[in-house]
Order: C-alpha cells, then sequence, then structure tokens
C-alpha cells in the first residue's frame, strides 16, 4: 500500500481532533474524504502530511513512518495542493511550479535547465503549458488550480493530498480538476486522497471514500457500495438522499427541493 | 584637495553603495519571509533598539563614534533577539506573530529613546541624539568602510546565493513546508543575516529610512519577483539610490540634511504611488 494511516489520532495543542482513523489507499486510486464542516477532515490531511502531531498511531509511506522523516524526505513522498492559493508576490506560473522541486534542488542552487524542461512537461500533462510565462496573480481561480495541481505533479511523490480543491471552482471547472486528477493518477500509478464536499464527485471520480463524523470514521469503503442514504444522512445531515435520473444516473441531491418560483 | 577626495568622498561613497545595498537585500528578504510587501528591514525592532543603544551611550557613556556604534549594534542585536524570544514563548510559530513581537519590542525602546531624549542636555547631548535618529553619512571614514564591509559583502552574498528558497517561503509557512523547505530553520538564518546587516549599518550611519522598503518594490518592478533576479536587482539599486540620495543631502543644501529626510522626501510619496498603482496593477502589493 501507498498509504496505511493506522489508528491514528491528531489535533491541535493538546486537544484531539481526530481519534483512532485508520485507512489504506492503494497505487493508482483515489480516496475521497467526505464529512461536514469542521469533522477533521483537513485535520487528518495535515496530520498525514506531518504538519500536525500524531498523538497516537502510526502513518506509513511506501513503508516509511513519516513522523521519522525530514521535512525533504516527506515531501519526496508527499505533495499537497491547497484549497486555494494568494501569492503575495507576482511569480509566473513556471517560477510556481518550479518551486515544489525544492526537496531535490539544493538551497544554492537554482533549477536547472533539465528541471524546467521537466516543469514545462507537466505543465503540459494539465494543460497550462502556454501560460508558463504568465503572471500567476493573473489567473482566474480554474487556472490557478491547475497551475497548484503542475505545481504538485512536479513534486513527482506517490501520494497526492488536495484539501477541497474545488471549493472556489465553477461547475465546469470541478469537473475539469476532477477529471484530470482521475487520469493523472491512473497514468502515474500514484495515491490521491481528496477532500470533497459533493458526493456527485466522489461517486463520479474516486474509487474509495471515507466518511468522518465528529473526528471518527463513519463508514469507508468503495465509493459504488459505500454512498448509500443511510451512511450520508448520518454524516452530511438529514436533508440528503441518493436517487437516479431518467437515464439512470446515480444522483445525491437533497430531499427537500423548495419549490420553485415561476 | 586629492587628500579630501580619498580620506573623505571617496569612502562616503563607498560606504552608501554598500550600506544602499545591505538594507535593500535585507528589505527584499523581510518582504519575502514575512509575506508582506510593506515590511521593512527593522521590522524586528532593530532600528529602535540601535536608536536606544546609541542615546543610551551618548547620554551616559561617551560621545566617542566608536562606543556608540558599538553600543547601536548590541542594542539591534538585543532587540531583535528579544522579538524573538517573545515570539518563540506564543505557540504560534506564524510570522505574524514574530511581526508583533517586533512592534512590542520596537515600542519599548521607542519609548526608552524617547526618555533618554527628554532627559538629555538639549544644547549638545540632543542634538547629537536627534541627528543620529535622521541618519547621516558625514563622518563616513576608511574606519568605517573597515567596520561595514565585512558584514555587508559577505551578507549580501549570502542572501544572493541562498535566494531560491525565498521564493518558497513567500507561499506561507504550511506550503513551503509541504514542499520540503525546514521554514524555522530558513527564517532564523535569513532574519539573522539581515538583522547583522542591518544593524552594522545602523550603528555606523544611524537610521536610514525607507530605503528597505522602497529599493525592493523599484528592483521588483525590473527583474520581477523570482529572488535569484530580485536579490542582486535590489543591492545595485539599494547602492546607487542612497549614493544619490547622500549626494542630494550634502549638495541641495549650504549644510547637510540628515540622509533619512532626503530618502523620506523620496520614499513617503513612492510609496503612495505604489498604494495606488497596486489596486490597477496588483503587480506589487
Amino acid at each position: 500500500m501507498n498509504l496505511a494511516i493506522k489508528n491514528i489520532t491528531t489535533g491541535y495543542g493538546k486537544t484531539p481532533v481526530i481519534s483512532n482513523i485508520s485507512l489504506t489507499v492503494g497505487p493508482g486510486r483515489i480516496c475521497a474524504l467526505m464529512g461536514r464542516n469542521g469533522s477533521g477532515k483537513t485535520t487528518l490531511l495535515r496530520c498525514i502530511n506531518g504538519v500536525l502531531p500524531v498523538f497516537e498511531g502510526n502513518i506509513r509511506v511506501m513503508g516509511k513512518e513519516i513522523q521519522k522523516l525530514g521535512r525533504a524526505q516527506v515531501a519526496r513522498m508527499i505533495s499537497v495542493v491547497p484549497q486555494t492559493h494568494f501569492s503575495p508576490f507576482s511569480f509566473s506560473c513556471m517560477d510556481m511550479v518550479l518551486m515544489a522541486g525544492a526537496a531535490r534542488i539544493k538551497a544554492w542552487s537554482a533549477p536547472s535547465g533539465k528541471e524546467k524542461q521537466k516543469a514545462l512537461e507537466t505543465m503540459a500533462e494539465t494543460g497550462i503549458d502556454h501560460m508558463a510565462k504568465r503572471p500567476f496573480n493573473s489567473l482566474s481561480g480554474g487556472e490557478r488550480q491547475l497551475v497548484m495541481l503542475a505545481r504538485g505533479l512536479f513534486q513527482d511523490t506517490p501520494v497526492m493530498l488536495l484539501d477541497e480543491p474545488n471549493s472556489h471552482l465553477d461547475f465546469a471547472n470541478q469537473h475539469k480538476i476532477m477529471a484530470l486528477m482521475q487520469q493523472v493518477t491512473r497514468k502515474r500509478n500514484m495515491t490521491v486522497v481528496i477532500t470533497l464536499h459533493d458526493p456527485n464527485l466522489a461517486y463520479y471520480y474516486c474509487d474509495d471514500v471515507i466518511l468522518i463524523h465528529k473526528g471518527r470514521v463513519k463508514a469507508a469503503g468503495k465509493t459504488c457500495t459505500t454512498l448509500t442514504n443511510d451512511v450520508l444522512s448520518a454524516v452530511l445531515g438529514d436533508n440528503i438522499q441518493c436517487d437516479e435520473t431518467k437515464k439512470g444516473v446515480f444522483v445525491v441531491i437533497p430531499k427537500h427541493i423548495p419549490q420553485k418560483m415561476n | 584637495m586629492m587628500m579630501i577626495f580619498w580620506n573623505i568622498r571617496v569612502p562616503r561613497v563607498i560606504l552608501t553603495i554598500f550600506i544602499g545595498a545591505g538594507i535593500s537585500t535585507a528589505g527584499a528578504v523581510f518582504q519575502a519571509l514575512f509575506r508582506n510587501p510593506l515590511a521593512a528591514p527593522d521590522i524586528l525592532g532593530v532600528t529602535s533598539g540601535s536608536g536606544f543603544g546609541a542615546a543610551l551611550a551618548i547620554m551616559f557613556l561617551t560621545p566617542l563614534a566608536f562606543v556608540i556604534q558599538i553600543n547601536a549594534f548590541i542594542f539591534g542585536i538585543i532587540a531583535v533577539t528579544l522579538a524573538y524570544i517573545l515570539a518563540s514563548l506564543s505557540q504560534d510559530s506564524s510570522p505574524s506573530v514574530l511581526v508583533i513581537s517586533g512592534i512590542v519590542i520596537s515600542a519599548i525602546f521607542q519609548a526608552g529613546l524617547s526618555f533618554i531624549m527628554y532627559m538629555a542636555n538639549p544644547y549638545d547631548q540632543l542634538a547629537q541624539i536627534v541627528f543620529w535618529t535622521m541618519g547621516s553619512f558625514n563622518t563616513a571614514s576608511w574606519v568605517k568602510v573597515q567596520g561595514a564591509v565585512p558584514v555587508l559583502i559577505p551578507g549580501i552574498i549570502l542572501m544572493i546565493i541562498f535566494s531560491w528558497p525565498l521564493n518558497i517561503m513567500t507561499q506561507g509557512e504550511e506550503d513551503a513546508m509541504s514542499m520540503g523547505i525546514h521554514v524555522v530553520r530558513w527564517r532564523i538564518f535569513y532574519v539573522l543575516v539581515s538583522t547583522l546587516m542591518v544593524a552594522t549599518s545602523v550603528s555606523l550611519v544611524g537610521n536610514v529610512a525607507w530605503i528597505g522598503l522602497i529599493v525592493p518594490h523599484i528592483a521588483r518592478y525590473l527583474s520581477g519577483s523570482e529572488h535569484r533576479r530580485l536579490l542582486p536587482m535590489t543591492a545595485i539599486l539599494g547602492g546607487l539610490f542612497l549614493m544619490i540620495m547622500d549626494t542630494l543631502a550634502r549638495s541641495v543644501m549650504l549644510s547637510e540634511i540628515p540622509i533619512s529626510i532626503v530618502t523620506s522626501i523620496f520614499g513617503a510619496p513612492f510609496l503612495g504611488y505604489l498604494v495606488v498603482s497596486a489596486g490597477k496593477t496588483r503587480r506589487i502589493i
């Protein structure tokens, strides 16, 4: 298993936020982390990335215990794509992507021509190589997220964590990012853990799902079998139901839909 | 004539170039570290600490320049160290805590400086303290060049050599960590070297206002934000800018004007221009 988490408890200061969570995700698979606001999804991602301390349990990536590794070693194992990103200074998209090479590039050095070529190829993978010289801060939200995704891929790690990458994106861009993630996950055979709020995105683009409620795992398994009315109601609240469209497509919608005005 | 040129003019020009380059480079580094385009190299209290140290020496020790410089340097370092210790007592390791600690320490030393000025003899000590706090290169000499160069040249070179991780530090603590940067270790390194450069400069010529804030912005317009290009550009522009300002300071009036007055006259309107233009282009702030 690329990522194996065993009975971890973590939190802020000395207060545990999530308790006794275990999960394993294999190569070439996307695992969705779902739960209400404040349930502990982001806390779990931060713990996996070594930003928060592990109170109990252990996290292994490719068999190595994360808590025992230095920052650069962790960065060679795990990349992170944040929810939103603002850069206080306007770097070019190429410079933004190249930063993810920090774990490979010596501090007194600079990215070599080979690294720059690799960065350009990674940007081509996410369809943004034509933006290489454009200032990052001049891009739209969707374009920025693609740059952040390219940066994560350039880090070239077996595990990638994405924290609500769709939260500020329009409908089309949400699906674009998710489809791209699905494609690169298969192609690179990497392990992806992604926090999501929309069960539909989890159902269509993720292989596995873990539903967290009040810091504990409420349900876990393959998305097609785990996302049921009972589980979703227990985790996301009563006003939710699984349904099918006339064409037989699975959808998750609110149980109580207000009547249209017209 | 030649003696004035070699013993007064040349060391003065060299001193302005290196101090301008050093303070400006430190400014660019601090702006990156604190992810704040308005951060100045004295954000952690080095200038207030040095001012207090200099005033203390003028008031209670001796009017000898060498003693004043040493005292200013020591108190500049003490101020930053206290700011760092105060910040480390907090559980929050974000740069904003360090900035707030710097403001606290700065305020305390500023109050101390004001108290000494209040108590000082208005006929000699007060004038000396006021002149020191506004900075001047009129006492520039080869001895001062010898005091500045061994700190400023290695400091600027070190910052330029290790400029690439600064790009990553601008992305925020957690993002930088995720990309493999040991944030705390690098922050200590950059703060230490920058503080040494600023404390050395301030102890030799007094406070030089604005330059550490505005020169990195001018350089950013010319070279972009990538620090491997930005820091050398900042150092060159900083040196030239301060040399020109000092030439103005000693030549526009019959008597010499303190350097901070000249740099402020040019610096403050430029900052105003930045604030106005930032809304249109988002390039700087």
